[in-house]
């Protein structure tokens, strides 16, 4: 039998410091999260997408619905949009980051990911992470359209929308991943983030306020996990004032379990058929 | 030591009328270099992957190291390396990028933005493996940029930086001029006699086969022959005239193939 004792010979590292295990999946994670973002930097084109987004949907879709629709509501419907709008943005931005992994599949270069001795779970929650450097970016712009439209925020709700949004992206990447798991197809793909994207935003109250959905809009509102970010950002922008109780449907705790709950429950079983799909072949 | 030990491994794919892999057994002994050849669509990188945990098994077992690849799987890939025959590059990395990830994956370094944040221990390792293979000018550039072949030295040399004890090589030398080869081979020598790797190779090039420890022969997905390149040699004495010395490994695969069709 070779007796293996290994040392760095001819450039190769050997196995004498073993790395440990909880080492490896944050230096996985990390490792993802920097190709996610040194990736959007040399493709520009994704980073003007990001940043044109924001034009279309808080420019036009919000500055439509703010001209038609603010009259009679006892609350200030361009904060109430662009808040909604933010967050919407944060989904959407990463659920379309997510969506890559079906480009990964397609170049192979998931092959290198899935043999490496790490978690599946460190693979996807790379994935989501890396993709929440985008979804900030088109956050940021969201934001500086508001700004052009004449909606602001002060500093300190921009830093509590800012410290919330990686549970947010968490979130948004966690529900991509029940769909995007068993997809290896790109149209597909596409498709599929659409149809994540769009019933959310109208559904979960970003830009049309749900207080009086009833019935199985009702219901179904209760499963978005975008319902309970939502809430949570605005519990935590609108505090203090006397808005609060208008614009806010739960109590901030039911908003934060409601979304580590969905968030967990939809990476589980998200990354489990993953991992499956990519195996059984 | 049995480093490889496969066991009436099937493995039909989804939607196939019928397996790829039909009840397939071997065992590579530890530190042996082992050539596993076949004509294409033999089911040669079906049974890679399986080995590799990459793909399901329908039937049977396979383990490395006393491992299972299935229910083991993460202790399999920590002990495994491989250059798969389709490659799996970051296209839109740098060369040296796609190591550092790999890097970071194995738990070797962390990861830092930059080349030059990266501790001096792997600046070093990767610009001298870069030398090795002499790809050390493309290091900075984009994959997408590199030849067929420079990306293939680089997939070798990132296969390699975690020093796995089994390494896997579907087709390595594709698409690599006879220069570029030879230096792989010599390199891959270096490597298994100074840390007993492993190897497990299939080649459409016979000759590198040449002088492993041991070759098996899979034909529609079943095991057709097992033996050292020597004894199979012996064995297909296709010519009726004595001769003086062996044939090549390359006559001898063609004729028993050619005997095998005639067979089947
Ligand atoms: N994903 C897949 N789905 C269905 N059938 C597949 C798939 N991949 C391979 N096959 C089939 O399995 C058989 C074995 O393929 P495999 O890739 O293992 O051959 P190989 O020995 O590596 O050939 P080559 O020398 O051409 O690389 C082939 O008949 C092929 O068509
Ligand atoms: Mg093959």
């Amino acid at each position: 039998m070779e007796i293996t004792v290994k040392t760095t010979v001819i450039g190769t590292v050997g196995d004498v410091k073993k790395p440990s295990r909880v080492f490896r999946e944050i230096s996985t994670i990390w490792a993802i999260v920097c190709r996610e973002v040194s990736v959007a930097f040399k493709s520009p084109g994704t980073l003007i997408m990001s940043l044109a987004m924001p034009l279309v949907m808080m420019g036009m879709i919000g500055g439509n619905l703010t001209q038609n629709m603010a009259d009679g509501l006892n609350f200030d419907f361009g904060m109430f949009m662009l808040v909604g709008m933010m967050i919407n943005m944060l989904f959407m931005a990463t659920s379309q980051g997510v969506a890559t992994l079906v480009d990964d599949h397609e170049d192979n270069f998931s092959e290198e990911m899935l043999i490496a001795p790490v978690s599946r779970y460190a693979i996807v929650i790379g994935k989501i992470c890396g993709s929440a450097f985008s979804a900030v970016v088109t956050m940021l712009g969201t934001l500086i359209v508001g700004a052009v439209m004449g909606i602001t925020l002060s500093f300190g709700q921009f830093l509590s929308i800012l410290a919330l949004s990686p549970l947010i992206c968490l979130a948004a990447g966690s529900l991509a991943m029940l769909f995007i798991g068993l997809i290896k197809n790109r149209k597909a793909a596409n498709l599929a983030v659409m149809l994540i994207i769009m019933p959310q935003m109208f559904l979960s109250g970003a830009i049309i306020p749900i207080g009086n959905s009833s019935g199985l809009l009702w219901v179904i509102s209760r499963m978005l996990p975008m319902t309970y970010c939502l809430d949570l950002t605005r519990a935590v922008v609108y505090a203090g004032t006397p808005e609060y109780g208008a614009v806010t449907l739960f109590n901030p705790l039911v908003s934060i379990t409601g979304t580590i709950c969905i968030t967990v429950v939809c990476l589980t079983v998200g990354t489990f058929f993953y991992a499956r799909s990519e195996k059984d072949r | 030591m049995k480093v490889i030990e496969v066991n009436n491994l099937v493995k039909q794919y989804n939607g196939a009328k019928s397996p790829s892999v039909d009840g397939v057994s071997f065992s590579v002994d530890n530190g042996e270099f082992f050539a596993f050849l076949g004509p294409n669509g033999a089911g040669k990188t079906t049974t890679i992957s399986i080995l590799t945990t990459t793909l399901s098994t329908t039937s049977g077992e396979a383990r490395i190291a006393g491992f299972d690849v299935d229910k083991d799987a993460r202790r399999v890939r920590e002990r495994i390396g491989i250059i798969s025959q389709k490659p799996s590059l970051d296209k839109s990395l740098t060369a040296e990028e796609n190591i550092r990830f790999h890097a970071a994956l194995y738990g070797l370094y962390g990861y830092r933005p930059s080349f030059k944040l990266m501790p001096k221990a792997y600046k070093e390792q990767v610009t001298q493996l870069a030398e090795i293979v002499g790809i050390q000018d493309a290091l900075f550039r984009p994959v997408k940029k590199l030849s067929g072949g420079m990306q293939r030295k680089l997939e070798i040399i990132r296969s390699l930086v975690h020093t796995p004890d089994v390494l896997f090589l579907d087709e390595p030398t594709q698409g690599l001029d006879a220069v570029s080869r030879r230096m792989l081979w010599d390199y891959i020598n270096d490597v298994r006699n100074r840390y007993g790797t492993t190897i497990f190779l299939t080649t459409h090039y016979i000759d590198e086969a040449e002088n492993v420890d041991k070759v098996c022969i899979i034909n529609h997905g079943k095991i057709a022959f097992c033996a050292t390149p020597d004894a199979m040699k012996r064995q297909i004495a296709y010519d009726p005239a004595p001769r003086v010395c062996l044939p090549s490994l390359e006559d001898a695969y063609v004729e028993f193939l050619n005997r095998d069709k005639g067979a089947a």
